[in-house]
């Protein structure tokens, strides 16, 4: 018997796709955010569960030292806030989760608990929070200070901030809300109380100044690969998005997720771990073949974007010979499960080996036609155990309407088929629409 | 002759309508925070040509208050009130000219996060969005962020002025021709235009630059409504409209030629700033039904729900608990470290021997009281128009939609007709069509 599976879509809020075919007209019109509204519509028509938006806040300047290859190949700036986003897809879709990024280093914790309570009640019960640490220098020193905390730190720090954030969600009663006209009164006080959080690093009286969330809190979404980003899923997420390369290091990522929640108290089938795919999809294997090697191979900008990608965490990947093997890099306070990863692949591939043929972050190479890839899946997630994927276009300046409806209307319908998706939504709420049966 | 042509805008915030009226549905006195009533609000606002809608905000729940939730809670005076940068892209995305303002604290939000948001939403509305600068007036504001005690009166505004430039400088950071968008030679943006604005003043360290491209307007529309000698100061520095709500023509005539002067002083031409006055319009059929809804809020049972919750408000605003002072005598000396003007004006309003119960009943932010038909209600603002110099109204008061329609198309139209109000948008953007005239 088989069961549904759980999708995602990751995206970031940035240029689509420029100078590629079936790029936009307009290189510009993704400010506007009409196409990823546009999107979230497309999303929800084909039954996927949730879009998850992806943030940063810094131009990188590590790529070769200066901000001039960041701007060439936009992988992570220009980006727009994805809140004001999520706000609008809410407004332009009915049943689709919207899960949107925000860090914990650089929120008030009041600000975001208010932000993500104001987005749920417009939703009507439909956002999640995906937790993040923020990891770069740079982003710190937009925010005052000089460095970003270290690794281990940010996580300690994280974990005290969604105890603060989730108590300030339960500052009110789910049934303070009373309108009794009669007496002329709106809200039962009784049912409010501050929270008088004082912790180690963080500290607010409360109570939040919004009503009882429709879904109580967000639903808590997080991506951490290194320890104590396992920790902290394993400890409050209800969705786990994770790129671990390969069936078998995708089984031992989610074991020991599933471990840690039991070591937690938590029931581990209340957390679903999504693996990320970018599945290249044709009408024969050819077809699909010959797509990723336009993509991956023959695409000047592919290596280009890659080596910019990687390079966002204090590494400028520029100094490497991309004909050799990637020598010692040292511990640094950021990425390192990015670096491990790859590593892990071949310490005596060449860097153009390692990072060619594929997707730098994906869980699985999928190419080919829509049976060969889903029978790929059920492969992977019968030996992995569940719970499903999601879906990544790669970062800016790749995402195409052309490449969403092959994945939407070639490969979902293939999943719809063999009972691995549905396209409805039975419930009103995104947590109970992801979680249960 | 009438006055010159003047602007419309709309005070409103993101919370409960005015729920207790028999003219509020019940589904919108509930569901409010899903959106829909704020969206049909903005259209409405649109048909009638409004320049803008100014969505107020704070940061707390109130127990000032005989020490109690109680008062805020029962007549949702400042709780709940759901955040505005949510709310902002259902009203612009339901619109296409109307422009709107979203209040967001200088004390609370981090510079960047506020500069980035901000730029989001310009480029989503088409620039069509304006910043409400506040500092926040409250402890109890200040103690949901962590803080003990709100930073003094005067130093907020210096912590303000420098915000403001810090946030001037990170819209500034890309040039406006920096998107060069040229696929021949791959770049997206040219960098040579991207600047960091490293910043170290006494209050902000922001290194930047921002991380997203430059907006449709540069920036938003700098809206202000400080009446203090130094929130004036600051105003006539930044503002490009103000909300102002003096007491008579008089004092609203000597309101606008002081910030005119201040503005003079400092080199600004003080057209380039438009001062919106504060009205609570009733408009009824008839002069005498007008007269007769505002005669129905002298009943005694109607005077005592007033009086409790403009208690609560003071209270609330002004960090002092007027539950403990009695009510059949004079209003006692009061000063407040949070919203001066505000108190001042309710002290004045007890000259002459009145009790604090009797302008408690009384009292309501209004620079003139206007009550009667649609065209004396016009008439009347033609003529304080012409006597106060411009530069047009902000409408507050009680939110239903039968009060919205009583304005959009009951006065409006009025005003229409004697040329006094716009009848068409000439320009995309909200600074150009406020700038118009």
């Amino acid at each position: 018997m088989t069961k549904r599976w759980r999708y995602g879509w990751f995206v970031n809020f940035m240029p689509t796709a420029w100078k590629t075919p079936w790029a936009q007209t307009s290189p510009r019109r993704w400010l506007s955010g009409e196409f990823y509204i546009e999107m979230a519509r497309m999303l929800e028509s084909a039954g996927i569960d949730f879009i998850m938006l992806e943030d940063s806040v810094t131009v990188p300047d590590t790529f070769g030292g200066s901000m001039d290859l960041e701007l060439m190949y936009t992988t992570r700036s220009p980006k727009n806030d994805p809140i004001p986003l999520a706000s609008a897809i809410a407004a332009g879709t009915r049943h689709l989760g919207i899960v949107v990024t925000m860090s914990t280093t650089l929120y008030p914790p009041w600000m975001l608990a208010r932000v993500l309570a104001s987005l749920d009640h417009l939703s009507r019960g439909r956002i999640g929070w995906n937790i993040v640490t923020s990891a770069e220098d740079r982003a710190a020193q937009n925010f005052g200070m000089d460095k970003i905390f270290e690794h281990g730190h940010r996580y300690e720090r994280a974990h005290e901030y969604v105890d603060l954030v989730r108590q300030l969600w339960g500052a009110w009663e789910p049934d303070a809300l009373v309108m009794d006209r009669g007496q002329g009164r709106y809200v039962d006080h009784t049912k409010v109380r501050h929270i008088d959080f004082a912790g180690k690093w963080f500290k607010s009286r409360g109570p939040l100044n919004t009503l009882p969330l429709p879904q109580g809190h967000p639903v808590i979404a997080q991506a951490g690969g290194s320890p104590p980003g396992r920790g902290l899923a394993a400890a409050e997420a209800d969705v786990i998005v994770s790129a671990p390369k390969g069936i078998a290091s995708m089984k031992s990522y989610r074991d020991d997720i599933r471990q840690r929640m039991e070591q937690v108290g938590r029931d581990p089938d209340s957390c679903k771990v999504l693996y990320m795919v970018t599945p290249l999809v044709g009408e024969t294997m050819a077809d699909a073949q010959a797509k990723a090697r336009r993509m991956y191979d023959e695409d000047p900008d592919a290596i280009m974007r890659k080596l910019a990608l990687m390079s966002s965490a204090q590494i400028d990947y520029s100094q490497f010979d991309l004909d050799a093997p990637l020598p010692d890099i040292p511990d640094e306070r950021g990425g390192q499960s990015i670096v491990n990863e790859l590593r892990k692949q071949g310490p005596d591939k060449t860097l153009r080996k390692l990072i060619s043929g594929s997707s730098q972050s994906e869980s699985l190479t999928l190419i080919g036609t829509p049976e060969s890839i889903v029978d790929q899946m059920e492969e992977a997630m019968a030996e992995v155990g569940g719970d499903g994927f999601l879906f990544f276009a790669g970062g800016g300046g790749l995402i195409t309407r052309h490449y969403l409806t092959e994945i939407l209307d070639g490969l979902m319908p293939e999943l719809s088929r063999r009972g691995l998706a549905r396209d409805t939504y039975p419930h009103q709420l995104f947590r109970d629409n992801l979680l249960l049966p | 002759m009438g006055a010159k042509p003047f602007h419309l805008g709309w005070f409103m915030s993101f919370r409960p309508p005015a729920w207790n009226s028999p003219f509020c549905a019940p589904v919108d006195a509930r569901e409010w925070a899903s959106g829909d009533f704020y969206v049909d609000f903005a259209r409405s606002l649109e048909r009638a040509r409004f320049d803008y809608m100014m969505i107020e905000d704070s940061s707390m729940v109130s127990d000032i208050h005989a020490g109690s939730y109680e008062i805020d809670l029962k007549h949702a005076l400042y709780a709940p009130k759901h955040d505005p940068v949510a709310l902002v892209p259902w009203m612009t995305g339901a619109t296409t000219h109307l422009g709107v303002v979203a209040t967001m604290s200088a004390s609370f939000y981090p510079p960047f996060m506020l500069a980035r948001t901000m730029t989001t939403l310009d480029h989503m509305s088409g620039g069509r969005v304006g910043w409400n600068i506040v500092t926040s007036s409250e402890d109890r504001a200040a103690q949901n962020y962590g803080l003990d005690k709100l930073y003094e009166h005067d130093e907020r505004y210096d912590r303000a002025d420098e915000f403001v430039e810090v946030v001037e400088k990170l819209w500034d950071s890309w040039e406006p021709a920096a998107l060069v968008l040229d696929c021949d030679s791959g770049k997206y943006a040219d960098a040579s235009k991207v600047h960091p604005i490293n910043h170290e003043g006494r209050y902000f360290k922001v290194r930047g630059p921002m991380n997203t491209a430059r907006s449709p307007q540069g920036r938003p529309v700098f809206c202000q409504a400080g009446g203090s000698p130094r929130g004036r100061d600051f105003a006539a520095a930044h503002a490009e409209t103000i909300i102002a709500s003096a007491q008579g023509v008089a004092a609203m005539r000597e309101f606008r030629e002081d910030i005119r002067h201040r503005m003079a002083e400092r080199g600004r031409n003080p057209d380039d700033c438009k001062i919106l006055f504060v009205v609570n319009p009733t408009v009824g059929a008839t002069d005498a039904e007008a007269q007769a809804v505002r005669e129905s809020w002298t009943a005694p049972a109607v005077q005592r729900y007033r009086a409790e919750a403009a208690l609560g408000h003071l209270s609330a605003l002004t960090e002092t608990d007027f539950s403990s002072f009695p009510l059949d005598q004079p209003i006692p000396d009061v000063t407040t470290n949070g919203h001066r003007s505000t108190l001042s004006d309710f002290i004045r309003m007890g000259t002459g021997g009145k009790t604090l119960g009797e302008v408690a009943a009384a009292w309501s932010i209004e620079s003139v009281p206007l009550v009667g038909s649609p065209a004396t209600i016009a008439a009347e603002m033609d003529e304080v128009m012409q006597e106060v110099g411009g530069d047009g109204f902000l409408i507050t008061g009680a939110g239903t939609r039968r009060y919205i329609t009583e304005i959009t198309d009951g006065l409006v139209p009025a005003l229409q007709a004697r040329g006094l109000t716009r009848t068409a948008y000439s320009h995309t953007t909200f600074r150009d069509n406020l700038m118009e005239f």
